[in-house]
């Protein structure tokens, strides 16, 4: 197997502060996408400051010693280009997109806030209204109600218990100064990594670098609370009550974090599941049973052990107890490994497809590359797939998974001990807690 | 504060159109960048040529293209796309509809092969028919999920009053009830054909064999001989004020303020693209809607206005929406009303065009990344007839535009004193917020 297009060009150096600096040369499109990653998300967060990471990015727009509040914007419309930000469980990303003739606007922007961001009280405050009205947005959707409580009662100690928009309480309770404190711990050149890919030169782009971070100290040796969730000892339930006129399902099964040796078979047991129409999801739920508007299974990679889980959207009519079950023998086919060749080859034939497919910017390639420097770095990762690595042997492990591997991983995590299911159902009537079925 | 004068970096794109001897258009642009190819077939025909009755007839059908054709069931039309890895996906919209399948370029003749049998052979089995309306009914329901989707939905009830846009796309529960194999087989029969339909094919490919390719597919296509499409009435702006109090139980209130809007071939389209930079669209919180009501009074994390992004054919809308805590829902109402008023009777510094258009003319180039949105691109240049040289014109119309402009043509599309409010959310039918179970 040859490296992936992806990885093609890529350089990565360390500067002696500890910042990882990626570039990836391409000259087909006049653009040039500039991110930085920072090692932290709610992942680093403890009980009670839950939200942190997400409100500092909100914070990190709002001007620096260098830049006046609302000045980044500015920029960044007056050249035409765009910029936002992200934060997940694991970390905090920032990027912006220009034209490749007046892109460097977007180096000594980042290079400034690193360090430099400020805290104007008042302006921490209404900024943490638009945060609350954020959290808001997400409390009146379809799923994410459901996905919180499944998370929260699925992690019991790992920091993956809560949402990385935080909870409401918590974030009412915040102060400008836990904030300025949070910055000061995690905004660092050793815990980011700066991604560059598009059309420019790497000589110049690296010596620009080197200029504007090279001079921003080290930072403090900092690691998240080194917190293990233990094993799950039981299925666990809950149903959660909505105001809502279509009932929801939801199976979170424990799952190994990313460069596991028996992650690239859950991958591929992903796909057979839930990629496409062909997909067994869709056969047997939509198609067969029509019992649903849509299910999907979703397997993401983490830096930690996180959930595999099964989603579904139910038609009126429908009983949640029968669609788990029929969930799960769709998960129970894949524990006898009746699976045949043409299935996997075709789960494998869609995972490398939707690498290039979803790669055709340089901001995804970018995204790409960054992620896994960010998040596939630990010592269990192996050597030759640690940091942006990951993507040349992606597909080569995925290409090597067997059916048994297939078989031997569905057989591991999805059992009944290992699953937390959650039931959303409409609040307005007293609902039948039903028991599904058996693992 | 600094910004480049050099010339702004452009897109350069490769396009050759063909016509078929059967009416059927083709538009093609090769780049090798990545190994991918999309290809994006719409037939010119939607939800804009449906009755009330038939309410959801044209989404129907874009559902059902891949439900099986006269040589291949949907579980076949799926395998030999998702075999090869490629994602397919078919539609119908208010305006057109078809099938956008996306692929390694090396399989770029099985996603023309399929994509011609689903626009030729859709064969409608009776089961999938069913199987299709019974789930969009549920999809229906599951709209009231969405507070903003309810509160969209409300808001064009009203203002596209007498035009077929007043109804959403997927149509009402009790419409899509009453569909027929019949109603699908017969609007299939007559707007799905060659001289109604346009292919572009963007990506990793080379033009001449694609073009033997498309010629071997949808060469085999005959012309319908009578082929003709309805008048589409458009929706009159209104002329009182209009206010609609949804109550739902949500966190938070979700407030769509505005009236008609203008279409895509309006001559005035450029200048509002301007005037929607300025008032609420473009990234950032550069414009005044986003930069007043979230980031300095903090009323909102999403909030923005635009009138050009729903031009079509047909007049779309001009809108200003909000999302916000119940408490704060008369401060974004009058927050709304007040920049829509402000921009009206005041209109735009010097300072604010010159930044917008600087903003648009640099930004242009991202409508061009991806293979799919290039194939976006030549489709809509060939149904507004933009022409091919639109990627160098846009520039000089976008520069050409004076304040004077933007003031003239925000007066005459837009009136700040006949706009209808739509809220949705924890609100009684008079607009006051109550406390809901």
């Amino acid at each position: 197997m040859t490296k992936s297009f992806i990885t093609r060009n890529v350089q990565k150096s360390i500067l002696p502060n500890g910042l990882t600096v990626v570039t990836k040369e391409m000259h087909d499109k006049p653009v040039v996408a500039t991110m930085i990653w920072y090692r932290v998300g709610s992942r680093n967060e403890e009980l009670g400051q839950t939200g942190k990471s997400h409100f500092l990015e909100h914070m990190l727009f709002k001007g620096t010693d260098r830049y006046k509040k609302g000045e980044i914007d500015m920029i960044t419309h007056l050249n035409g280009g765009a910029n936002n930000a992200f934060t997940w469980l694991d970390f905090t990303a920032y990027y912006f997109t220009f034209a490749s003739d007046r892109w460097e606007a977007a180096l000594e922007i980042e290079a400034s806030r690193m360090r430099n961001t400020m805290f104007a009280e008042d302006e921490f405050a209404s900024e943490k209204q638009v945060v609350e009205e954020e959290l808001r947005i997400g409390l009146d959707g379809p799923w994410e109600a459901l996905e919180n409580e499944v998370w929260a009662t699925a992690f019991r100690q790992h920091p993956y218990h809560w949402p990385t928009v935080g909870w409401l309480e918590d974030l009412e309770a915040a102060s400008g100064a836990d904030m300025k404190a949070y910055y000061d711990k995690w905004y660092h050149p050793r815990q980011a990594t700066l991604v560059v890919a598009g059309d420019f030169d790497s000589v110049e782009v690296v010596q620009k670098i080197e200029e504007l971070f090279g001079r921003i100290p080290p930072g403090p040796l900092a690691s998240p609370p080194n917190i293990v969730e233990p094993s799950q000892r039981g299925e666990k339930r809950l149903v959660v009550r909505k105001q809502t006129p279509v009932e929801r399902l939801l199976i979170g099964y424990h799952a190994p974090e990313v460069g596991h040796p028996d992650s690239y078979a859950l991958k591929v047991a992903e796909a057979v599941l839930s990629t496409g129409k062909s997909s067994r999801l869709y056969q047997r739920l939509v198609e067969r049973d029509q019992s649903v508007t849509k299910a999907d299974a979703t397997y993401h990679d983490h830096i930690d052990p996180s959930l595999f889980y099964f989603q579904a959207e139910l038609k009126p009519g429908f009983k949640l107890a029968d669609v788990e079950h029929a969930i799960c023998e769709e998960i129970d086919r894949l524990k006898r490994g009746d699976i045949p060749a043409a299935e996997t080859d075709k789960a494998k034939r869609q995972i490398e497809a939707s690498l290039v497919l979803s790669s055709e910017e340089p901001l995804q390639q970018a995204t790409l590359l960054g992620q896994y420097e960010t998040i596939a770095f630990d010592e269990h990762v192996p050597a030759d797939s640690r940091g942006y690595h990951y993507l040349d042997t992606l597909l080569e492990r995925v290409a090597g998974v067997t059916v048994e591997e297939i078989a031997m991983a569905a057989q591991k995590y999805f059992t009944e001990d290992n699953r937390t299911v959650g039931y959303l159902i409409d609040g307005r009537e007293p609902g039948e807690e039903e028991r599904g079925c058996a693992a | 504060m600094q910004h480049s004068q050099k010339r702004t970096a452009r897109p350069k794109l490769d396009v050759e159109r063909v016509e078929l001897p059967n009416g059927l258009v083709l538009l093609l642009s090769e780049n090798h960048s990545i190994p991918s190819v999309s290809i994006n077939a719409i037939v010119r025909a939607g939800s804009r040529f449906e009755t009330d009755e038939k309410a959801g007839l044209a989404s129907l059908i874009g559902a059902l293209l891949d439900a099986g054709t006269t040589s291949r069931t949907s579980q076949q039309i799926a395998e030999t796309i998702e075999a090869v890895g490629g994602q397919l996906g078919t539609f119908g919209d208010y305006q057109s509809s078809g099938a956008v399948v996306r692929l390694l370029s090396k399989d770029a003749f099985i996603g023309l092969d399929v994509t011609a049998d689903l626009l030729m052979n859709s064969t409608f089995p009776d089961d999938k028919v069913h199987q299709e309306i019974d789930r969009r009914v549920a999809q229906i329901k599951a709209r009231l999920d969405v507070p903003r989707t309810q509160a969209s939905d409300v808001f064009n009830e009203i203002v596209f009053k007498g035009s077929p846009r007043h109804r959403p796309p997927i149509g009402y529960a009790e419409t899509v009830k009453t569909l027929t194999r019949a109603d699908v087989e017969g609007f299939y029969r007559r707007y799905y054909v060659p001289q109604n339909t346009m292919l572009a094919i963007a990506g990793d490919i080379d033009k001449n064999e694609v073009k033997g390719m498309v010629e071997a597919t949808f060469g085999k296509w005959l012309c319908a001989a009578e082929f003709g499409t309805p008048e589409v009435p458009w929706a009159h702006r209104q002329n009182v004020p209009l206010e609609r109090f949804v109550t739902a139980s949500k966190e938070q209130v979700n407030v769509i303020i505005g009236h008609v809007g203008i279409e895509r071939n309006n001559p005035d389209y450029y200048v509002l693209l301007v005037m929607d930079t300025i008032l609420g669209s473009s990234p950032g919180f550069t414009s005044r809607i986003p930069r007043i009501l979230r980031d300095e009074q903090g009323l909102a994390y999403s909030t923005f206005s635009n009138i050009t992004s729903s031009a079509g054919q047909d007049p779309g809308r001009f809108v200003a929406y909000i999302g916000t805590a119940p408490e704060n829902l008369d401060r974004a109402i009058s927050g709304l009303r007040g920049e829509i008023m402000r921009i009206v009777e005041g209109g735009v510094t010097a300072e604010e065009l010159e930044a917008a258009k600087l903003y648009l003319t640099g930004s242009f180039v991202f409508h061009f990344q991806r293979n799919s949105q290039i194939a976006e691109f030549l489709l809509e240049a060939e149904v507004y007839g933009l022409g091919f040289d639109y990627l160098e014109k846009y520039h000089e119309l976008i520069r050409a535009i004076s304040v004077e402009d933007v003031t003239r043509v925000t007066r005459k599309y837009i009136d700040p004193h006949n706009l209808t409010t739509v809220v949705v959310g924890p609100v009684d039918e008079h607009g006051k917020v109550i406390k809901v179970a």
